[in-house]
């Protein structure tokens, strides 16, 4: 690493002498251990090392980006020449120049937490635990597909600027699910723990995967599955409509995350991901939720996935606003974009690895836990008629982020404060502003859980970042659910 | 680029000094540059080289994979011996009977030096010609312009020896005006196949109609929806519908049903690499020959896409349609067709007297119903009423769910002109425009106060 350190400073410091406005070098070193059980099959498992190095040049107010994965002397000095060419070729295209903030260069290091290092524990323990909690799922002959599956990553990340910023990471991450898909008489449904498409994610070691308790969740996963093949649809109606921790985590990265992202309403997207309802004419006065709706950025909780020291441009992890008591106060930034409006960057620029540029992209993006003492049980005891959603299965939402619709695995009919019945297939959709402005009730921080998303997507050429997002179950009022037609 | 030579002369050394029972060695490498732009000025321009190598070695039905995106011959040779030891941990895959052997590959022309030669200068100056043209109208042009060459090579302890190497141009052009917006887009293998011109004509031409949108009611519409909307329902068909796995686990439309009929007589759906308006790569991922395979005949299901291992699982063959060895989707469909018709755009809109025509579609989800092929999603960047057989007036984005075998089964017109979607690169979906009756529109886009 030292060696690679020094060619990659002194390729900094070439572009510095030929006159560029900055420069940044980032190397990085990804290990990944990929596990995927179907019923009684490894249907995948890999181990994948992943190394390789960026440079991106502010030439005349204009970014030129190169990546190559072997990081010798010259290819370095051959890259750097090449991103200072693109950013010449970019230059010719110019209206605006690019302008950094004046966010101080670090120097500095962050490792995030674990105890156990999932690397080490030996791959006969995953798979015994797997397949464990697979036997238990394929205990009734309807469960056609059980699923487990577990991901570990370590990253060691060098970054430096011609700024003289110098910062070294290493973050470890863990994450398992497991899923039974029930088949009955051409009804399929599904049911996952603790959350669909992979399951949970942490920046832990093993001992996240161990505190799953996959196992000892396998039956009540199975039962409910196959309770679904039974059950009548959610009925097409508007009601009163109580979200779970995991899914409410999905809505607010769709309705909240997304749509804050400075790029994003600066319509830098518009042609791919979209753009954002939360135009910079909104900032600090538009009413986006309910009073007691707060939603904060928030790089700084350790052991999660949104979690880091440092973003892609050397700026600390920092906690701060978006909304606040229900009004749009705050940007996921970038030291391009925080200046536009009068601000530093917020940190939230990540890029997924040596070969992509940072974007903007959302770090752990959390709705607050309500102030009055409030659980679960509570809320639907407090709830006269409506349902309560779990576990999401299906998400769409338009280019501005305001029409969205959502599916989820599982709903349980509400009735007089109880819940009395399971119902499938339950969807959901509004619009953002008025949804959230519908919610009167968010239970206590006993409820609270933050939910790792390791797949969100954005940007050309498609980049996939770790995400994260605290919730607790939360009330909506006079929800338009099902799927009216 | 290494060249056929130097790849294969690699994975010789590494295949013979394997210590597996068998290797299977996966090059996937190759140079990417994309220049995006927004507001008529380039926001973002890079360029990326990499070589990924998958190791999947096999002792006895034991499987084990190590990827890593190093040539060295000492590192390759590490990533053999642990694949050895991670194939040692597992159970038995009674599935796998051995990697596939030697064949014959039809040969298809997916390289062309125009493409590899490609500069960012290049680039630069022709989306800047386009946004010259938007400049004239008032509009400003959001898009990117992507060109990039690859190579693929297979080397297994079987025989399997497979080169081929790829390039792809790709060009998305949106036009914003105060009023609106609006898209095009064009992906070729050989750049200099890409009408640049009628691609910028036709995004600033459509961007012109899509002004002053007007709420419509929801309901059921006639639709015509362009090729674009086709290309990401067939992407989400692929997942949920037309691979191995989604077949075996009874979740596809088409498992316990082949021989039925779930669309209309008029619709064909096929995975092919030999077609008029594309060729693709001519052999999987694990060196296998693609095969065609056709999913839904006449509106009769017929097939999934098979691998090597999902194809035992399934007594069936395998169609050359293996994805990465560390993959969990198995295989999958790359080369997506849709037989075409013998309409045109033109004709359906002359002969529709009131419906809605879609530009593109936006954040499909295939979920909610897999066995219907249920999806919802939205429309965007100009969605128009027809009233009289004329382009009538442009309306708000719309949300829509609608289960794709009906929708497929009310299809009225399918028009003669197909258009090519670029998949990854490497992969592709060929499409026309439809003619849809009765599709089912359930949200509007709009902003409603919190209140």
């Amino acid at each position: 690493m030292d060696e690679i350190k020094g060619w990659l400073i002194a390729a900094l410091d070439r572009l510095r002498r030929a006159g560029v406005d900055y420069a940044d070098a980032r190397f990085l070193d990804r290990e990944t251990e990929s596990i995927t059980i179907r019923n009684e099959q490894v249907a995948a498992l890999a181990r994948n090392r992943d190394r390789g190095f960026g440079i991106r040049v502010l030439y005349k107010g204009s970014w030129g980006f190169a990546a190559s994965a072997e990081p010798n002397e010259a290819e370095i000095a051959a890259i750097a020449n090449r991103a200072l060419e693109i950013a010449k070729a970019s230059h010719l295209a110019q209206r605006e120049p690019v302008r950094l903030d004046d966010s101080p260069p670090q120097v500095g290091s962050y490792r995030s937490p674990f105890a156990r290092d999932p690397f080490a524990v030996p791959l006969d323990k995953k798979l015994e635990l797997l397949f464990a909690a697979v036997k238990v799922l394929r205990q009734d002959k309807r469960v056609q597909m059980a699923e487990g599956a577990m991901r570990f990553f370590r990253t060691n990340k060098l970054f430096l600027s011609s700024e003289g910023a110098a910062i070294e990471q290493e973050i470890v991450e863990s994450g398992a699910g497991i899923a039974a898909t029930a088949v009955q008489d051409g009804e399929v449904q599904r049911r996952s723990y603790p959350n669909s498409f992979g399951g949970d994610f942490a920046a832990a070691g093993y001992e996240f995967v161990a505190s799953l308790d996959l196992v000892g969740n396998a039956e009540r996963t199975r039962e409910e599955a196959l309770a679904l093949l039974a059950a009548d649809p959610c009925p097409a109606r508007r009601t009163d409509l109580i979200i779970d921790s995991s899914q409410l985590g999905l809505q607010v990265h769709e309705s909240c995350g997304h749509p804050t992202e400075l790029d994003r309403a600066l319509g830098t997207e518009i042609s791919y991901a979209g753009g954002s309802f939360l135009s910079l004419d909104k900032l600090g006065k538009f009413r986006y939720g309910s009073k007691i709706v707060n939603i904060y950025a928030d790089a700084t909780i350790p052991s999660s996935i949104g979690s880091f020291g440092y973003d892609d441009e050397g700026v600390k992890a920092q906690r701060y606003p978006l909304i606040k008591e229900g009004r749009f106060v705050g940007y996921l930034t970038s030291r391009e974009t925080a200046p536009l409006i009068g601000r530093r960057s917020g940190g939230a620029m990540r890029a997924e690895s040596w070969n992509h540029i940072p974007l903007i992209r959302m770090v752990n993006i959390n709705l607050e836990p309500g102030e009055e003492e409030l659980t679960l049980e509570d809320l639907i005891a407090d709830t006269a008629e409506g349902v309560y959603v779990c576990t999401n299965k299906s998400w769409s939402i338009d280019d501005l982020r305001l029409n969205f619709q959502f599916g989820c695995e599982l709903a349980w009919e509400i009735k007089h404060g109880k819940r009395v019945r399971p119902l499938k297939n339950p969807v959901y959709t509004g619009i953002t502003p008025q949804f959230w402005g519908s919610c009167d009730a968010i239970c206590d921080r006993r409820e609270w859980r933050i939910w790792g998303l390791p797949n969100c997507g954005k940007g050309e050429p498609p980049q996939t970042m770790h995400v994260a997002h605290g919730a607790a179950p939360a009330r909506f009022r006079d929800v338009e659910v099902g799927v009216q037609r | 680029m290494m060249g056929k030579e130097r790849i294969l002369e690699l994975l010789k050394k590494v295949l013979d000094r394997s210590p597996a029972d068998q290797t299977e060695l996966l090059y996937l490498g190759g140079r990417s540059d994309l220049t995006r732009y927004s507001r008529s000025q380039i926001h973002q321009n890079v360029s990326e080289e990499n070589a990924r190598l998958y190791v999947r070695v096999a002792e006895g039905k034991r499987l084990g994979v190590v990827t890593v995106n190093t040539l060295a011959e000492q590192e390759l040779l590490r990533a053999a011996a642990q694949a050895l030891e991670l194939a040692r941990r597992q159970p038995e895959n009674p599935y796998f009977d051995g990697f596939p052997g030697p064949a014959g590959y039809e040969q298809t022309q997916t390289h062309f030096e125009a493409t590899a030669r490609f500069t960012p200068k290049e680039r630069a100056e022709m989306v800047r010609k386009i946004f010259a043209q938007a400049d004239r109208l008032g509009f400003e042009v959001s898009g990117a312009f992507s060109t990039g060459e690859s190579e693929i090579a297979v080397l297994n302890s079987t025989g399997v020896a497979a080169y081929q190497p790829l390039t792809g141009a790709e060009i998305t052009v949106v036009p914003v005006s105060r009023a609106g917006m609006s898209y095009a887009d064009a992906f070729a293998h050989d750049v200099s196949q890409i009408d640049f011109d009628r691609v910028a004509a036709k995004a600033l031409e459509r961007c012109a109609l899509n002004k002053d949108q007007q709420e419509v009611p929801l309901g059921q519409y006639d639709v015509i929806l362009e090729p674009g909307c086709l290309a990401e329902v067939m992407n989400w068909l692929s997942l949920i519908a037309f691979r191995a796995n989604a077949f075996l686990d009874g979740t596809s439309f088409l498992a316990g049903r082949l021989g039925e009929r779930s669309m209309g007589e008029n619709i064909t759906i096929y995975d092919s690499v030999h077609e008029p308006e594309a060729e693709g790569l001519a052999f999987d991922l694990q060196g296998c020959p693609k095969q065609r395979v056709t999913f839904v005949e006449r509106g009769i299901n017929r097939g999934v896409v098979f691998d090597t291992i999902s194809a035992n699982q399934a007594k069936a063959k395998p169609t050359g349609h293996a994805g990465p060895p560390d993959s969990p989707y198995g295989a999958m469909p790359w080369n997506i067709c849709l037989e075409p018709g013998d309409s045109s755009l033109e004709k359906m809109i002359a002969s529709c007297e009131r419906g809605l025509l879609v530009t593109r579609f936006h954040y499909l989800n295939g979920f909610l119903n897999p066995k219907q092929a249920l999806m919802t999603g939205m429309t965007r960047y100009g969605t128009f009423l027809i009233e009289g057989r004329k382009i009538k007036q442009a309306v708000k984005n719309l949300r829509w769910t609608e289960s794709m075998l009906r929708a497929f089964s009310n299809v009225r017109a399918i028009s003669r002109e197909r258009e090519v979607f670029s998949y990854g690169g490497v992969g592709f979906a060929i499409m026309p425009a439809l003619y849809i009756t009765g599709f089912t529109f359930t949200g509007v886009q709009k902003e409603e106060p919190a209140g």
